[in-house]
């Protein structure tokens, strides 16, 4: 018999609980048992960001993290993205606008790392953006697009932050 | 990865009482053991999870030190405005290493205690020899594919490199590892894989990575980070440099310098043959230069890495060279 | 009756052919809604993991399951004992010479990280873990680890292969400047993002497998002849694809495993094949190596080409890389000679990557071009266009349309080629260097039969229906774009519903075959359905144009009323209730029409017997591609990075310039991987590709690509397909690592001529 645990994650908000072995990684727990599958599986070593989500509004790699470790922290996956309505958050809708992608595998990453990338205040410049969304490889070769994408979402999101805080 | 039992720790004792039994192995942001674990080379029992403990993760900045909590995220190391102040080359060092993801999670006491990349190393399926995972089995490397492995540092037992960008950065700048019990200087904490390449550290079981302190100086705060590699991001060097400069008051002698390198040594490597050379020279071109060869004394190349005999003293001498130039674009 | 003709192609409007639609599927990418092969939620889900071998050649003697079987969870273990009962299928053109078994799991070790075992579990992890404690025993035999190995031998020469016409010998020896190098690539690799995987899932005699598939009807054909079994009870889905670059065609070992596992075990199999074993379960590009001759006047005109390839196949395969694809169809020359050989080694068998042939040709031949050029002390533009071939000097066609000219002269007028000066390592920035260097490509036009269906439903909806597959090339959105514009309905009234073998077939996505063949397709049902409705509407009862008089209506935005206007106007929605139709179903394909039986159809669409060639017809039809870059090099530490380019290109029209763009950056951006990073690593002691993941074998990241300006010269071709396109998907590698190797050059002075070119070759 092999181990189980009970864990129950906050993930988009919402509470699951799941019984899974200690050695199940986010990345398995979101698509093998929570039939979260927006997150994609591209290497699974950590060496491609396609299962790029956020843990306590950081970016992460799902793949090496464990399911049981982010217990106790907010997980945000692209399906707690968009809104209720299915109106597209300004990341998204650069992409589609700008075409940033292809094959859309390595997509959901890409956006979440973006989200994070304007989040930290990385998207000042194309070479910055290009620097800091390089841990999310793309085959097909969107990053002409991906870079424009994230541009023009940084322009779009930032004065609204500032409006805010100026609020 | 083997199953195993997950403990989260929720003191520091604890932790340090889970870890003394037998096939128990720490586990903080995950990058190393986790991918370890994959690839079959991890094997552990009990995963003891240290990532939520409390009063780990502080960035001090006193007027003698720069002090780091061992759980402290890379990235918020190498965006702490002090840090970026008082020493650029630890901040560069980081932020030139992995991705912003990676960053987020892996710790400084995990980025420090990171594993060699060596393809055989990280293939026991394939590559049953490998003396660091099975004492006494072998070096598949030798004879293999060595072009990114180790030319300082090794051994007929071992040739995998370092493959650490901040270690290089603490090597430089005299660092100093904070075990809790005991505190070992940075370039002592790594051994030599000798004929015991299994022991790359001197950590004694149940000793844990608390912290690290790394003294403020003048060459720390003129320093420099330059990693040469064929991918843009996101690769590990082919060769990098960690330098620091302080000169004498006339603007052109140095007083203080510090090299460390890294992507081409078996721990993180102090060419302090290079510093010894420039101590109280005049820096020009061809100081610079001759001096930087002496950064491969000792060098044993492979036959696929005889190119880092020739690129890391370009290297030196271009690191040094950005730390030596003034605000005006030319040599200080 | 009389219909009117279709709307004119290329209105501008972003929803007809030609506009710049967004992405049709593209809000299902982006909230992780599009579901991949493997996302599928399956109840009594099993999960298989595969056991590879560790040695490149010999026999595995005894495989000891003990401890696998032992491991919790552990349900079956397959190994090189277990008969699957499955049988060899037909080749891709529907070959099928003997009924021979297959053995997925063999027990001859052919290369290393061939599969010899499966563990099936019912957990992923129990599966991955257990396969580990495998213990296999070989015999091993003396491999032949590559091409470069003193054993592998000169290879086989592949007869159907050779081409000559002129005395390509004696002109060499003839001509007054000459120049032959040997130029050689490594094994590249596709590393879609998405790795290789299935469910395969049994009912009762029915099959259903969800696999990410390049080619839904073929595979399920090869699928069904393993199993011997009925295609018609072979469902593969495969909406989404996560990139495919010419891996996902055909269905491999690891497929049959995972089917056959399912079967034994009664219960859904999930195969997911881990990255680094994404490196061993089916080939990458061949390692290629050629040596081109060329002689010319002094004035530089081409007089004679002599071109040698040799590339590595497997000992159980012949795989030709084609090395003289693009050599003999790019310039004006009368003497040529081009013989390739294929050299037996132990590795999986090399398959097709983005621009196979082409593109190690291209290589060859646009950097012996540029090696011409500095010895003649040309300009390598002006070299290339006073050789420019006004036909086919291979076929003796004339082309159909190639405005490779106008790449060439466009392209250099926007990077601006014009600053270029001539001698290497003259231009630098401190201790940059810089350097220009061009590169042209080409790509085949290969046309195919494919058929669609039209469903306009009872709510108005126009559904679009093909088996064909959208792995990012844009499909889904083309494909809406053909039937709105044909049938006169906006846009957004389409739906399109794609990669399910049970649809109607369609040629692979491969060979940049598929848009011009399923959009020829498209159209046709689309002209059928709206033809058919306007029929009924003149006719049927209940119609209100039945007693207008009318004797012509029209479709247009979505109402379909008289031509000359007044009269009733209605919706589509309006026009099927009063029609009193559910729905209406329009299928339609592409084939002859003496070549429409049920073997036509099924060879059509499961085979490559029906694919036209290039020069099948009295054209010679292709695409053409000139790129233009500069790098920028460090002369210390030879780290290169592309810091500008422009590609022209010739692909005919553009069904959505937008998309085509984006296809063709796409290719450009794996064509700069290839010239700088891409190498598979093969240990030469036991055949080992040891860089096997994403972190070793090194694929461009963000920061490595510029902006990249790209530029259509195209104009539309109605030889190469129905609405004028040419292929898109290929030629954009093509032509990309010769024009980085020239720029090399040019800011160097070194000649690097064999890929990648790191940075220990320019120290």
């Amino acid at each position: 018999m092999t181990r189980t645990i009970h864990l129950n994650l906050d993930i988009n908000g919402k509470g699951y609980d799941l019984d899974v072995e200690p050695r199940v990684t986010l990345l398995d727990a979101l698509r093998d048992h929570l039939v979260l599958t927006g997150t994609k599986k591209g290497c699974d070593q950590g060496q491609c960001g396609a299962c790029t989500c956020h843990v306590d509004g950081r970016r992460v790699l799902s793949c090496l993290t464990l399911a049981a470790q982010v217990e106790g922290r907010q997980v945000e996956t692209i399906e707690g993205l968009s809104g209720a309505d299915g109106t597209l958050h300004a990341v998204q809708a650069a992409f589609l606008e700008q075409d940033a992608f292809q094959c859309g595998y390595c997509t959901p990453g890409q956006i979440m790392s973006a989200v994070a990338c304007i989040r930290e205040g990385h998207a000042g410049s194309d070479a910055e953006i290009r620097e800091y969304m390089s841990g999310n490889l793309c085959r097909c070769g969107a990053y002409n697009s991906i870079v424009a994408a994230v541009r023009q979402a940084a322009q779009a999101v930032v004065p609204a932050t500032k409006e805010m805080a100026d609020a | 990865m083997r199953d195993f039992s997950y403990l989260r720790a929720s003191t520091l004792d604890e932790a340090r009482q889970a870890v003394l039994q037998a096939g128990a192995s720490i586990l903080a942001g995950g990058t190393t053991l986790i991918d370890l674990a994959k690839c079959g080379v991890a094997e552990p029992e009990t995963v003891v999870d240290i990532s939520h403990l409390e009063g780990l993760s502080g960035i001090e900045v006193t007027p003698q030190s720069v002090t780091i909590g061992a759980l402290s995220r890379m990235s918020d190391v190498a965006d702490h405005s002090g840090i970026q102040a008082e020493m650029p080359a630890v901040s560069e060092s980081l932020l030139l290493a992995a991705s912003a993801q990676l960053r987020n999670m892996a710790t400084i006491g995990g980025n420090v205690m990171q594993r060699t990349r060596c393809p055989y190393f990280r293939d026991p399926g394939t590559f049953p020899a490998c003396n660091k995972r099975n004492p006494g089995s072998g070096c598949s490397a030798l004879g293999g594919i060595t072009r990114n492995h180790a030319v300082l540092g090794t051994s007929e037992h071992c040739l995998a490199s370092n493959p650490g960008d901040l270690a290089v950065a603490l090597v430089a700048f005299d660092a100093v590892v904070d075990l809790g019990s005991r505190r070992v200087p940075f370039d002592e904490f790594f051994l030599l894989p000798g004929d015991t390449p299994d022991r790359e550290t001197v950590l004694q079981p149940g000793e844990m990575i608390i912290g690290l302190s790394i003294p403020k100086s003048a060459a720390a705060k003129n320093s420099t980070y330059l990693k040469v590699r064929d991918r843009q991001s996101y690769e590990f060097a082919a060769a990098s440099a960690a330098v620091g400069l302080e000169l004498e008051d006339d603007g052109r002698t140095v007083r203080d310098i510090r090299v460390g390198l890294g992507g081409v040594a078996t721990k993180p490597w102090r060419a302090r043959a290079v510093e010894q050379a420039l101590i109280g020279k005049v820096l020009d071109d061809a100081t610079i230069k001759a001096a930087s060869l002496l950064a491969m004394e000792g060098a044993v190349a492979q036959s696929d890495n005889t190119y880092k005999i020739d690129l890391v003293p370009r290297v030196v001498a271009r690191a040094i060279e950005t730390v030596s130039t003034d605000k005006s674009g030319g040599l200080a | 009756m009389t219909i009117m003709p279709p709307r004119k192609h290329g209105d501008a409007s972003d929803g007809m052919v030609g506009g710049r639609l967004t992405r049709f599927e593209g809000s299902l990418k982006l909230t992780g809604a599009a579901t991949y092969a493997l996302e599928y939620p399956i109840d009594n889900l099993a999960h298989a993991a595969l056991v590879q071998s560790t040695i490149a050649a010999g026999r595995v003697v005894s495989v000891d399951v003990t401890r696998a079987l032992a491991s919790p969870g552990v349900l079956m273990v397959l190994t090189p004992e277990d008969d699957l009962g499955l049988r060899v299928s037909a080749d891709w053109q529907g070959n099928r010479p003997e009924d021979k078994p297959y053995h997925p799991l063999p027990r001859e070790v052919q290369f290393n990280g061939q599969s010899i075992a499966a563990v099936i579990a019912e957990s992923r992890e129990q599966a991955t873990e257990a396969a580990k404690l495998v213990v296999v025993t070989y015999e091993e035999t003396s491999p032949v680890m590559s091409i470069d190995d003193p054993a592998a031998g000169e290879g086989k020469l592949m007869d159907n292969l050779t081409i000559g016409w002129g005395d390509a010998e004696a002109a060499l020896a003839a001509s007054p400047v000459r120049i032959e190098s040997e130029y050689s690539t490594p094994r590249e690799y596709h590393c879609a993002m998405e790795p290789h995987g299935l469910t395969a899932k049994w009912d009762g005699d029915e099959l259903t497998i969800w696999e990410p598939s390049q080619w839904s009807h073929g595979m399920a054909r090869m699928y069904a002849e393993w199993f011997a079994m009925d295609y018609e009870k072979v469902r593969i889905i495969s909406p989404y694809i996560g990139g495919g670059f010419g891996s996902k065609g055909q269905p491999l070992a690891y497929g049959a495993v995972a089917v056959a596992a399912a079967r034994k075990l009664g219960r859904p199999v999930q195969l997911a094949v881990t990255r680094p074993q994404n490196f061993t379960s089916y080939g990458g590009r061949a390692a290629t190596r050629q040596t081109i001759a060329l002689g010319a006047s002094e004035d530089g005109v081409l007089q004679a080409i002599v071109h040698r390839g040799r590339t590595e196949t497997s000992v159980y395969m012949d795989y030709p890389e084609q090395t003289g694809a693009a050599t003999p169809i790019l310039y004006k020359v009368e003497n040529f000679s081009s013989q390739s050989r294929v050299v037996p080694v132990n590795t999986v068998t090399p398959g097709a990557l983005r621009g196979p042939g082409k593109n190690p040709s291209a290589y060859g031949i646009e950097s012996a071009m540029e090696e011409l050029a500095y010895k003649l002390d040309m300009d390598p533009l002006e070299l290339r266009l006073k050789n420019y071939a006004d036909h086919d000097y291979q076929s003796g066609k004339p082309w159909s349309t190639r405005m490779l000219r106008e790449a060439l002269t466009q392209g250099a007028a926007a990077f601006g080629w014009e600053k270029r000066s001539q001698q290497p390592r003259s231009m630098r920035d401190g201790k940059t260097l810089i350097g220009w260097g061009i590169g042209c490509g080409t790509f085949p036009v290969i046309r195919a039969p494919s058929e669609a269906m039209i469903r306009v439903l009872a709510n108005g909806r126009v559904e679009v229906v093909s088996g064909s597959i959208d792995m990012g090339q844009g499909t889904y959105t083309i494909l809406a774009q053909t039937a709105a514009e044909a049938l006169g309905v906006p846009v957004s009234q389409v739906d399109v519903l794609l990669g399910d073998s049970r649809m109607p077939g369609s040629s692979i996505a491969g060979g940049s075959m598929l848009a011009g063949s399923i959009t020829g397709a498209v159209h046709k049902a689309a002209i059928a359905a709206r033809d058919e409705l306007i029929g009924l509407a003149l006719n049927e009862t209940g119609s209100p144009f039945r007693d207008t008089g009318a004797n012509t209506l029209s479709l247009v935005g979505g109402r379909i009323e008289a031509s000359r206007g007044g009269g009733p106007s209605l919706s589509l929605q309006e026009l099927m209730q009063a029609l009193g139709r559910d729905e209406l179903e329009i299928r339609r394909n592409t084939l002859a029409e003496n070549a429409q039986t049920p073997d036509d159809q099924k060879q059509a669409w499961t085979t490559m017997s029906k694919v036209q060639g290039p020069t099948s017809g009295d054209l010679s039809m292709h695409s053409w591609a000139a790129h233009f870059v500069e790098v920028r090099i460090d002369e210390d530490f030879g780290t290169i990075r592309v810091s500008r380019m422009v590609s022209a290109f010739d692909c005919g029209r553009l069904y959505n310039p937008k998309l085509v763009e984006s296809q063709w950056k796409g290719g450009i951006i794996m064509g700069i991987g290839q010239a700088l990073l891409e190498e598979g690593v093969v240990d030469p002691r036991n055949g080992r590709t040891i860089n096997s993941n994403m972190a070793d074998y090194l694929v461009p990241t963000n920061a490595d690509i510029p902006d990249i300006e790209v530029i259509s010269v195209g104009v539309p071709d109605l030889d190469a397909s129905t609405l004028g396109g040419k292929g898109v998907g290929e030629v954009g590698i093509v032509g990309v690592a010769p024009a980085i190797a020239n720029a090399v050059f040019h800011a160097t002075g070194k000649r690097i001529r064999d890929l990648p070119i790191t940075l220990e070759k320019l120290m």
